[in-house]
This record gives structure tokens, sequence and C-alpha cells, in this order.
């Protein structure tokens, strides 16, 4: 444990562990004077569909771009799990992908304690991504089959030069394995030997393995059973307490997120269109999609309610609507709506809505 | 309950099994339950409880080398389990609609829509291609499938993932069934999405008179839609009951451990109950009661026989606490079979998070 912590200091040396007292505020339920700990500006995702060349120069088609993610700013403070929630194709999974670096933003930055991810490359780039790991959806994926589980674990150890003593190392990955209550004798199984629950678990002990601060979880239990989501759930919430974790937590599943978050953004077509402390989201929700994603999740409380089900669909992020993106699908749309694209404006009860409708009080 | 007068479904001890080179594994194990005419039945339980095996049996849709090993299966008084594939062809889509997990596979991407319906209507109706035509329109717009009129001669592709499934609950209802039976109908959708497809599911049964089997694993939907719900565990029902009785009064500690994993808007629990270690496979089923390995309230008795469905409350559960007997030689008042599963006493049973 020692060794592992001085050795990661000795690697960054410009990152200064206890960020200085600086008046900034973290956007969270409470504002702390610490710097955030990931800080979020304006990032946005363009993916690049367009036919093959000669498709264009023959059949003169346009050059076709998907914007996944469109201009997002959030901050995490330390010890905080933010979560992100929205339908398929909102640009959540990319946002995750970019803060862990496996997307490269088209515009705007990533700033993790106050090093910008973009501008880091080689070994300090590399002493930063240690402290960034993620945690994938599907457990089946994400597990090399050919691996035994310490080869698995022990991968970013030595990657990261954590530890360079194979005895050290083995002794490491057992007792990583008991931290998310698997025992060190699983580390010469394989991972098809494994449960989906416990795969899953794997998977949180390799990213554990090289000591982060800061997890992006993508999905983690939604391929998983209710009972094994539960002790995932659980485990993580241990695990962030023991360890003092930040996650970011990208889920669908608004019950869920209601479990681990402190602070919730909702995502539509590549936006943040509502982003507030839990318990002021679930509350008083303020966008018109937040209030109709509440009202169509099935929940076990409500037995037998008549719900009022939503109109329409996702529209195609290729061809997004005018205005915002949501003014189809919205019951309190008018020409503004249609014309000028909202921008995120401060709600009562700490959070921030872009939705014309709630800046001016007609909803 | 409405189960009463002459049911619709009646599944009898149902027996399902699988014959390997290792030996038979059984996967359905004396399996009954029926469903009244327009009832809603959700089937609940975790991957490789033998939920959607279940539905498959029902409407003969069993994988070889899968097998009906005993039990019968009556629909509407006649028995359907046996019947050879030509007549169970007739059977199903006329009397039993089915709806799949994933809507692209269960449309064929090489027709349009409309040609599939008409398909489907003709096979089961005695109808001209142009009523049946008519008919096809007509069950879109009822799906709620707007432009149905242009949107029959589309192809399957041309649809997104929650229209698809519009086309394929009007496929399932083309030629009038009187039970559906609906395979995790929402789970590849979104929850938007997933919520207009419940909604629509119950007006449309509702109004037709049919009755549903609804398998899925998400307890929030069946909260919502089901009037009695049936909980599987390791190819048994260890609990069936009234909806509500179920969610809020399980009976069962695999269903009281099932019920309080679930997270839920509005609960402010610090952890969620948990029920350590995972469904036995089928190949190592335990003997006597299966969850008694993960039952913090096993007993000796669970260990060596099997609990059969008994009355508990207003639903029924397949556990020895709920046997006057077997209680009866622990405690001397014979209530006592449900007094431990009356409200917070239940808690101390799971393993509840501090």
């Amino acid at each position: 444990m020692n060794t592992i912590e001085r050795l990661a200091e000795q690697e960054l040396p410009r990152a200064p562990r206890p960020a200085g007292p600086q008046a900034l505020q973290t956007g969270g339920a409470q504002a702390t004077t610490e710097r955030p700990l990931v800080e979020v500006d304006g990032i946005a995702k363009t993916f690049d569909v367009s036919p093959p060349w000669l498709n264009r120069v023959l059949e003169r088609k346009p050059r076709l771009l998907l914007h996944a993610v469109d201009g997002v700013s959030f901050t995490i403070a330390r010890g905080e799990t933010l979560a992100l929630v929205g339908e398929s194709g909102c640009g959540k999974s990319t946002v995750a992908r970019m803060l862990v670096g496996l997307y490269r933003p088209t515009r705007g930055s990533v700033r993790i304690d106050g090093h910008d991810l973009a501008e880091l490359s080689g070994p300090s780039g590399q002493a930063l991504r240690r402290r960034i790991q993620m945690i994938f959806q599907d457990p089946y994926a994400s597990l090399n089959p050919r691996w035994k589980v310490a080869e698995i674990i022990a991968e970013p150890i030595r990657v990261h030069g954590l530890l360079t003593d194979d005895d050290a190392i083995m002794q490491r990955v057992g007792e990583l394995l008991r931290h998310v209550g698997l025992a060190p004798a699983d580390a010469l199984r394989f991972p098809h030997q494994f449960s989906g629950g416990q795969r899953q678990r794997i998977s949180i002990a390799r990213a554990l393995a090289s000591q982060p601060e800061f997890l992006v979880c993508d999905e983690p239990t939604s391929a998983l059973d209710v009972s094994v989501q539960a002790q995932v759930l659980n485990l993580m919430r241990d695990l962030q307490k023991q360890d003092g974790l930040t996650y970011l937590f990208i889920s669908h599943n608004l019950a869920v997120v209601h479990h681990v978050a402190d602070r919730v953004g909702v995502m539509y077509l590549g936006r943040i269109v509502e982003l507030a402390p839990k318990g002021t989201l679930f509350e008083t929700p303020q966008h018109p999609y937040t209030r109709m994603l509440l009202d169509a999740i099935p929940d076990i409380a409500r037995t037998g309610r008549s719900r009022t089900p939503v109109a329409g669909e996702v529209p195609n992020p290729l061809n997004p609507p005018p205005g915002c993106t949501f003014h189809p699908r919205c019951p309190h749309a008018n020409e503004r709506c249609r014309r000028e694209q909202p921008q995120p404006r401060a709600t009562p009860g700490g959070g921030q809505a872009a939705c014309h409708a709630v800046e001016e009080g007609r909803i | 309950m409405p189960s009463d007068p002459a049911p619709l479904l009646e599944v009898r001890n149902l027996r399902v099994e699988f014959p390997t080179r290792r030996g038979t594994l059984l996967a359905l194990d004396d399996i009954s339950f029926s469903i009244a005419p327009g009832e809603v039945l959700g089937v609940v339980g975790e991957s490789g409880a033998g939920k959607s095996l279940t539905g498959a049996a029902i409407i003969g849709l069993l994988e070889p080398p899968g097998r009906i090993a005993s039990g019968q299966i009556l629909l509407s008084g006649r028995r359907i389990d046996n019947l050879p594939p030509a007549e169970m062809r007739k059977v199903r889509g006329r009397e039993i609609g089915a709806i799949f997990q994933d809507p692209l596979t269960s449309l064929n991407p090489l027709y349009t829509v409309g040609r599939q319906l008409v398909e489907t209507i003709q096979e089961h109706m005695p109808l001209t291609t142009a009523q049946a035509h008519s008919r096809a329109v007509d069950l879109l717009k009822s799906t709620g499938i707007p432009a149905a009129e242009s949107r029959i001669d589309h192809y399957p592709h041309q649809f997104s993932g929650g229209m698809r499934q519009r086309v394929v609950i009007a496929l399932a209802l083309a030629a009038d069934p009187k039970l559906v039976v609906a395979d995790e109908p929402t789970t590849a959708l979104d929850v938007s999405i997933q919520a207009q497809i419940i909604s629509l599911l119950k007006a449309l049964c509702r109004e037709h008179g049919t009755a549903v089997m609804l398998v899925t694993h998400d307890m929030g939907v069946i909260a919502e839609t089901a009037d009695r719900v049936a909980v599987m565990y390791a190819g048994r029902i260890v609990e069936i009951g009234p909806v509500a009785d179920v969610i809020h009064q399980p009976r069962h500690p695999y269903t009281v451990g099932l019920m309080g994993s679930i997270p839920s808007i509005g609960d402010e629990r610090e952890k969620l109950a948990q029920i350590d270690g995972s469904m036995p496979r089928l190949n190592a089923i335990p003997t006597g009661c299966a969850f008694n390995p993960r039952c913090e309230r096993a007993m000796w008795v669970c260990r060596e026989r099997r609990p059969d469905l008994i009355d508990a409350g207003t639903s029924r559960a397949a556990c020895w606490l709920h046997d006057a007997t077997v209680m009866g030689d622990r405690r001397s008042a014979p209530d006592s079979a449900t007094a431990p599963f009356g409200g917070d006493q239940i808690t101390p049973a799971l393993r509840q998070g501090h």
C-alpha cells in the first residue's frame, strides 16, 4: 500500500494532491472551496458519417456529420457521484468515453484536477490516466476470455509500473479481489468461470488496481439481474466510502440513478437539458423532458397506476430539429422554442435547466 | 380472484427437460397456474429462472432438445401440449398471440409489414386480400402508428424500435387471439417508449378482452400492468398472488429479497437489500428448497424436503415458513406461520446494510 502511494507520488510531480483553496463553486448542492476534481467545459464530439468519397463525388451526396455530444459542461467535486441519464443515442456514453480519453473531444476541454486531458501526452499523460478508470456495461465483453483473472487485474499495475515484483503484484491482486468480495484464489480462474455479477466485480477490481480517484461507470449494472445489481451497487457505494472515489455514473435507469447519485444530469440529443442535485431533480423537475421521463418510468411503488404516455420519439440525431431539440415532443413549445436554442440557466434548488418555458416562467 | 370460473389457460404440473450427454436437466419443475379470460398474469424472475421457457412451452415453441416431460397445458379446456405441429400452427396466431423481446428479429426484413400482416390475417381468418388489407391498416392505426395507410407498405427497417414493436403487437393481435404471450416486450426499448408500449398493450387487451401472460424481469412494468404475478426461481414458481400483495407483502424469502433489491424513486435507503450468491445452475439444484443455500431463514426441513405452493395470506408461496405443521414444531401458535412475514420483521432475515 505504502509502496504504491509512494510510487504514485513520484510519478505525479506536477499534481498537487490537496488542491489549494480556491474560491470556485462546484455547482453542487453545497458550495465547497475546493476545486472540483473533474471540470468539463463545453465538450462536443462530432462523428463523420459521410458516404465514401467516391459516392460523394459521383452521386453528389453531401458530407454528413453526427453531433453526438454538443456542448456539455459540468463539474464533479471530490467524492461526489454525478449521474448522467438519458435515452439511447443521447450521447451519454460518448461523454463517458471522452472523459477517460477514449475519444478526443472535437471542441471543449476536460480538466482532471486542473490538468487538461488533451494536452498531456507521454509520461505525464499516463500518470493522469492512472487516476481515471472506467467500468464498462457488458462484463462479458470487457474481460479478455483468454486471460486469467490474475493477469487481467495485474495489467494496470504493470502498465503504470506501480509494482514490479511478481510476488507483490500477486499479493496486491489478492487484496483487490478480497476488496470487491471475491476470494484471492479466484485469481487463477478464467472469466467464463464466473457469473455476470462476479465478472462485474472483476471489472471493478481491475479498475481499482491503478488506485484511481475518478471512476467512469458506463451502465455498470444494466446487464445484470436485479438482485445482482443490488450487490454491485452496494459494493460501489462501500468502495466510494472507503477509498473516497469520485464517480461519473451513466445509466438509463432513473431508479438506479436516484439510488446512487448526488447530482443528476439529464441528457437529450447531445445536450444536458437539466442538471440538479438529486433531491431537487426528482422532487421538482423543471425541464419538460425531465418531467416526461419521471412520469414514464414504471415503478413498483405505483401499482395499477394509469399513466399518461409520452407522445413521440427521439428525433434522428443526424437531422435534429432547429431551436430546442425537444420542441416537437414538448407540450409547452412555442415559436421561440422552434427558433432559438435555449441556454442553461440557474433554477431554484441549485440546479440548471435549458428551457425557454422555464426561463420565462411559463411552466 | 378471477381464476375461479373457467380459466382460459391452465397449466398443470408442467415439467420441461433438456436431455444432455451428462444427464437430463429439469428446466421447469412442476409448474401449475391458470389465467382467467382478460386477466394479465405477470411472470417475473431472474435470468435462467425459466420464465421465457414457460412462455415458449405454452405457445409450443420449445427449442429442441427441450421437451415437455409431463404435465398438461389446457386452453379453454382443450389440451394443446400434445397437438401435432400442424394443429398447433392453427392455435398459434389464432388463439394465442406472441410478442417477443426484439422487434427486429420478430419481423421478416424482406417483406413489407403490410404483407406480413395480411398473410397472418388470411392464415387465420376467411377474408379477401382487400378485406385483410383494410384490417391490417386498422390494426396499425389502433397501435398508434401515424399515417398507417402509407406506412403499411414500408419495410421493418424503416421503422424505429418503438414503432416496430407496435407492428409486432398488431401482428400478435391480427387474428383476435384470446391470449397473448408477451416475452419481455419492452426490454429492448427506451423508458419513454416503454411507457407508450405498455399502455398500448394494456388498452388493446382491455378493449379486446385478451388475456396476457407478461414475462419480464422488470418489476416496475409488472406492478403497473399485471393483475396477478408469479415469481419464478430455478424452474419453479415460488410465489403467486395478486400483484399488490406480492410486491408489498411478499411471503417467500426470495420474493422479499427480490423486492428489497429493487431501487425505487422516493425511497431513501442508504443500501439496497441484497441476496448473496446467485441462482443455482440447472445441473446443481440443491435438494429440498432450491433457495435454501441463500435463505437466511432456512431450517432443517428446507434442506430435506421441497415445499409445494401453500396458502400464505392472499398469495400462495412455496415455503415451509407458511406450513402450519412444520412451524408448529417450533412454535406453539399455529398462526405464527404467517406472522414472521408481516411488516418490519422481514428485514432482519435479509442482509440489510448498516
